[in-house]
C-alpha cells in the first residue's frame, strides 16, 4: 500500500512539470566549420554542401550548411564537468526518477523536424518542454516511466527545427532479459512428410526436384501420394533447371513478421515444365516486379537445416546493390515507391562509439567508459543516438545525392550497438508525393545488428 | 419422409493393418478410398460426396485431389472421435437420400501406433505433420502467411487478366460501408467511407489495402431449422430454404488453389451455383438480393461473375453502374457485410438474408422474393437460396 502511494507521487510530481518550458539554452558555439567537420569525420558524411560553399550554392543554399542531424548537437551542454542543465523540468523529472530508484535510462524515440538547415555563423538556442509522462509501465527492460519532451530550436526569432525526445527511466533488474531474437528471426521450418521429403532434401543438394509419376511421367507440384492421372502410387522425381515466368505476386506489409526482411515479394512462379510454386522474388526491387517476367532459380542455403528455392529476374534487373555515395542528386521522377537502397554494413568499433559521442558533444560516460557503462547495466560502451541519427542521415544522403533536403527524421530506438557488433542499414522508398518543384520522398529505414533492430526510422526528403 | 432403407453400402476397401505402416496417413486414406471405389465397381470421377470423423487428419480435398475427383457436392465431419463412426455412414446416407450427391465416400485412416498414439497421454503424442501442415509448408517459409496474402495472390492475377484496379475493389468497400452506416448492429454504424478513404488506407498485402479486408470480430450467430409443415405453427414467418449446396472442385486447395490452369475464377463457387439453380429451378434474375461472402473486396467481384449476374471480367462495371445499391437490380450485403457489419464467418450474412426475407431488415429491399447467400470462396464452399413463403 505504501509502495503504490509512493509511485503515484513520482508520477504526480513529474506530471506537474508537464507543459513547463525549461530555460532557454544557447549554443556554446555558433554553427562552425570545425564542428561540422568533426561530425562528418565521425559518421563519414562527405556531402560537399557541408564544407564547399560553391557546391552548397549550386544546390540552392546561400552558403555552407550544417548537417541537419546535428540539430540538437549545437545546444548540448558539452562540458565534462557539470554535464546537464541543472533545473530544467526535464532534468528534474530525471532526478525524481533517480531518487525513487528508477535509475536506468534508455532513449526510445528521437524525432527531428527540420524547418531549415542552420548555416555557418548562426547561433542556435533551444527551449525544452516536458510534454508527457506515462503512468508506470512494465516493459521488457523493466518497470518505469516514459518521459517525453519537445525542444524548439531557434535562430533569432526563427524556428529552425523541433525535436521530440522520449526516454524510459526504469528500475534496474526489474525486466526480463531481452532474448536475442535470433530464434524468432529464423525462417520457419516447413512441415516435411514422407511424401515431400525428397523435395526438401533435393534443395540441400542444390536441386529443385519436381515429383514425377514413374508410370505416366506426369509432373506434380505440390507432391501427391497417388497419380490422379493414371492411379499409380509409384512416385519419382525429376530435377528441373528452375527457369520460369512470374504468374502472380503479392507484397506483404502487415502483420510484420520477424523472419522476413522488408520489403519482400512472394511470387507464384510457373516453371517452364508447367507446374507452379510459391517462392520469393529476390535481387529485384518490388517496383520492378511484373507478371510475365522471366525468372531463374537461385537456391538459398538458409542454414544447416534449411535450403529454400528463390527466384531472380533473368536477365538481371539493374539496380544499385553496392552502397556508395552518389555524386549526382537523384531526380524525383526517377524514383519509384518500392525502390530499395543497397544495404550498408557498418562495423561498430570503440572508435566509432567514442568519436560519434564526442562529435555530438555528448560526454556521458556510457559512450566512452566501459566500466561505468557496465555499472549502469550495459554490456559495454554503446553508440549514442546522435551517432545513430548521423549514420542514418549519411546513408540516406549518400543515396539521394547532395542536393536533397531533409525535412524530418523520426527514429525509434531498439537494441544498443556494442563494440564488435555489425550494424546493417537497409531502406526503401515507401511513399512519394509531388510538389511544384520535384517532390517529397518518404524512406523507411531499418538498422539491425545480430541482437535485433537497433533503429527504425522514417525520413522525409525533398528532391 | 425417413432415411430407412433408402440407401446402401456398395463398396468397402482397406489397407493392411499393422504396427508400422511405413506410409503417411494421407497415403493410407487415399489407398483405402481407392480400394473401396474399385470394390464398388466405380471410378473415382463418380464419387461426389465424402463424410468422415472430425478427428481425421486428412483433408477431404487432399484425398479428392489424389483420387482425381473433379467435384464434391457433399463433405461433412462428425464430432466425438470413436463415437462418430456410424454417424459418418448416416451423413453419407442422408446426402445420397436427399439427392445432394450420388456416390458418397466415407473414410478413416491414421497411424495410431507409429505416430499419434492415444495411449501415449495427451501431453506426449509423437506425430508426423498432417496434410494440413504439409499444405502450409509451401508458403510459410516464404512469408505468405495470412488469408489476405493467399487471396491477394489470385486477386493480383484477376487484376492483370481483366484490367481491374484497386479503385474497382474500393467501390465494393465503399458500398458495404454505406450499408453498414445505417445498420445499428454494425461496427461501422454511422461511419461510411469515400473512395479516397479507401485509396488512402495503408497496404496490408499489396494489392489489398486495409479497407479491402474484412474485420475481425467476436460474436455468435445461430439458427433453428425444421420442416415447412412445422414452421407453419411457429411465431416468425418461415424463411424457406429453396436450395442448399456444397462444392469442392478440381485441384481444390485452402485459398491456395494455385495449380489450376486458371486461378482467377472460382470453380467451387460455380459448382455450388449450378446446384442451386438446378435444384431450385430459379435463375440469377430471380434473386431480389444477394449476400456474397466478402472476406476481401475482390471476392465480391468474382462471385458476381461466378453466380451468373454478369459476364466474366465485367463485375467491376456491374458495381460501378450501381446495380448493388438498394435501388439497384441486385442489392448486395445490405447489412454491410464482413467489411462493414462484423465478421462472424458468414453466419451474420445468413442472418441478414433471413431478415430480408421476413421484411425485418434495416436496409430493406422493397420487392423481396429470393435471396442468394454464399459462403467463403477460395476454399471448398457452399451456398443457399432463401425465399419468402408463398404457400
Amino acid at each position: 500500500m505504501a509502495q503504490s502511494q509512493k509511485q503515484d507521487n513520482n508520477f504526480e510530481q513529474m506530471r506537474a512539470l508537464c507543459g513547463q518550458a525549461g530555460k532557454e539554452h544557447s549554443a556554446q558555439d555558433a554553427v562552425n566549420a570545425p564542428m561540422i567537420g568533426h561530425w562528418c569525420d565521425a559518421v563519414g558524411d562527405r556531402n560537399p554542401v557541408y564544407y564547399d560553399e560553391q557546391v552548397a550554392r549550386s544546390n540552392g543554399w546561400t552558403g555552407v550548411v550544417a548537417p541537419p542531424a546535428m540539430l540538437n548537437t549545437w545546444t548540448m551542454p558539452g562540458k565534462i564537468d557539470g554535464q546537464s542543465y541543472g533545473d530544467d523540468p526535464f532534468v528534474q523529472c530525471i532526478q525524481i526518477c533517480d531518487q525513487a530508484g528508477y535509475t536506468g535510462v534508455v532513449a526510445t524515440n528521437s524525432d527531428h523536424e527540420y524547418l531549415r538547415y542552420p548555416q555557418l555563423g548562426e547561433q542556435l538556442r533551444g527551449i525544452q518542454t516536458v510534454t508527457d509522462i506515462s503512468p508506470l509501465k512494465t516493459t521488457a527492460l523493466g518497470i518505469g516511466y516514459f518521459i517525453t519532451t519537445n525542444t524548439d530550436f531557434y535562430v533569432g526569432d526563427e524556428l529552425v527545427g523541433r525535436m521530440l525526445f522520449r526516454i524510459f527511466k526504469y528500475r534496474p533488474n526489474t525486466g526480463r532479459a531481452i532474448p536475442a531474437n535470433g530464434q524468432m528471426r529464423m525462417r520457419p521450418r516447413p512441415a516435411i512428410s514422407r511424401d515431400t521429403a525428397f523435395f526438401w532434401e533435393g534443395l540441400k543438394q542444390n536441386e529443385l526436384r519436381i515429383q514425377q509419376c514413374t508410370q505416366c511421367k506426369t509432373l506434380h507440384h505440390p507432391p501427391m501420394v497417388r497419380c490422379a492421372n493414371c492411379g499409380s502410387y509409384d512416385m519419382g522425381h525429376r530435377t528441373v533447371k528452375g527457369d520460369g515466368t512470374l504468374y502472380s505476386f503479392v507484397e506483404p506489409y502487415h502483420p510484420v513478421v520477424p523472419f522476413m526482411r522488408y520489403p519482400y515479394v512472394v511470387g507464384l512462379i510457373e516453371l517452364r515444365e508447367g507446374v507452379r510454386l510459391i517462392s520469393n522474388i529476390v535481387d529485384c526491387p518490388p517496383s520492378k516486379v511484373r507478371i510475365g517476367m522471366k525468372l531463374k532459380l537461385s537456391i538459398e542455403h538458409v542454414d544447416k537445416e534449411l535450403s529454400l528455392p528463390m527466384f531472380k529476374p533473368d536477365p538481371p534487373v539493374k539496380y544499385d546493390t553496392v552502397f556508395k555515395r552518389c555524386e549526382r542528386t537523384r531526380i524525383f521522377s526517377e524514383v519509384e515507391i518500392g525502390d530499395v537502397l543497397p544495404p550498408w554494413e557498418i562495423p561498430i568499433t570503440p572508435t566509432l562509439i567514442v568519436a560519434g559521442a564526442i562529435a555530438s558533444r555528448d560526454y556521458q560516460e556510457v559512450h566512452h567508459d566501459r566500466d561505468i557503462a557496465r555499472e549502469r547495466g550495459a554490456k559495454d560502451t554503446f553508440t549514442n543516438i546522435m551517432t545513430t541519427q548521423g549514420l542514418c542521415a549519411r546513408y540516406i544522403n549518400d543515396w539521394t545525392g547532395p542536393g536533397a533536403r531533409f525535412l524530418s527524421m523520426h527514429t525509434q530506438l531498439g537494441v544498443p550497438n556494442y563494440p564488435g557488433d555489425k550494424l546493417t542499414m537497409c531502406a526503401h522508398v515507401s511513399d512519394k508525393s509531388p510538389t511544384p518543384k520535384g517532390g517529397l520522398l518518404t524512406l523507411t529505414l531499418k538498422g539491425e545488428n545480430q541482437m535485433g533492430d537497433h533503429v527504425n526510422a522514417t525520413i522525409v526528403v525533398q528532391l | 419422409m425417413s432415411l430407412a432403407s433408402k440407401t446402401a453400402i456398395v463398396g468397402t476397401g482397406q489397407t493392411e493393418f499393422s504396427k508400422h505402416s511405413g506410409r503417411s496417413v494421407l497415403r493410407l486414406a487415399v489407398e483405402c478410398c481407392d480400394a473401396a471405389i474399385r470394390d464398388a465397381g466405380l471410378k473415382p470421377e463418380q464419387i461426389d460426396g465424402m463424410a468422415s470423423m472430425m478427428m481425421d487428419e486428412s483433408y477431404e480435398i487432399d484425398i479428392q485431389r489424389n483420387l482425381g475427383i473433379p467435384a464434391l457436392k457433399h463433405f461433412s465431419r462428425v464430432n466425438f472421435a470413436g463415437g462418430s463412426g456410424c454417424a459418418t455412414i448416416q451423413m453419407a446416407a442422408m446426402a445420397v437420400a436427399s439427392g445432394t450427391c450420388q456416390y458418397a465416400l466415407v473414410y478413416r485412416a491414421f497411424n495410431e501406433r507409429s505416430e499419434a498414439r492415444f495411449g501415449a497421454g495427451v501431453h506426449n503424442r509423437m506425430t508426423a505433420p498432417n496434410s494440413i501442415e504439409v499444405d502450409f509448408s509451401w508458403c510459410i517459409p516464404f512469408g505468405l502467411l495470412t488469408p489476405a496474402s493467399w487471396v491477394a495472390m489470385t486477386a493480383r492475377r484477376y487484376m492483370h487478366e481483366y484490367d481491374v484496379s484497386t479503385e474497382d475493389f474500393g467501390r465494393v468497400a465503399v458500398l458495404q460501408r454505406q450499408y453498414a452506416a445505417t445498420n445499428p448492429n454494425a461496427f461501422f454504424y454511422k461511419k461510411p467511407i469515400t473512395l479516397k478513404d479507401h485509396q488512402d488506407s495503408r497496404w496490408i498485402v499489396k494489392p489489398f489495402r486495409l479497407l479491402d479486408c474484412c474485420q475481425e470480430s467476436d460474436g455468435g450467430v445461430a439458427f433453428v431449422i425444421t420442416t415447412v409443415e412445422r414452421a407453419r405453427d411457429l411465431a416468425q414467418p418461415a424463411v424457406i430454404i429453396s436450395a442448399a449446396a456444397q462444392g469442392s472442385a478440381e485441384d481444390q486447395n485452402m485459398m491456395k488453389s494455385y495449380s489450376r490452369p486458371c486461378i482467377t475464377d472460382i470453380p467451387e463457387a460455380r459448382l455450388v451455383a449450378q446446384q442451386l439453380w438446378r435444384t431450385s429451378g430459379l435463375t440469377p434474375a430471380d434473386m431480389s438480393a444477394a449476400i456474397l461472402y466478402d472476406h476481401f473486396t475482390s471476392s465480391v467481384l468474382q462471385q458476381l461473375e461466378e453466380y451468373g449476374f454478369c459476364p466474366r471480367g465485367e463485375a467491376k462495371d456491374f458495381v460501378k453502374d450501381g446495380h448493388l445499391e438498394l435501388k439497384g437490380t441486385l442489392p448486395v450485403n445490405t447489412h454491410g457485410g464482413h467489411l462493414g457489419e462484423a465478421y462472424i464467418h458468414g453466419m451474420n450474412g445468413i442472418a441478414e438474408a433471413v431478415r430480408q426475407v421476413r421484411g425485418q431488415a434495416v436496409n430493406q429491399v422493397s420487392k423481396m422474393q429470393h435471396v442468394l447467400v454464399t459462403s467463403g470462396t477460395g476454399v471448398p464452399t457452399s451456398g443457399l437460396i432463401l425465399s419468402k413463403n408463398t404457400s
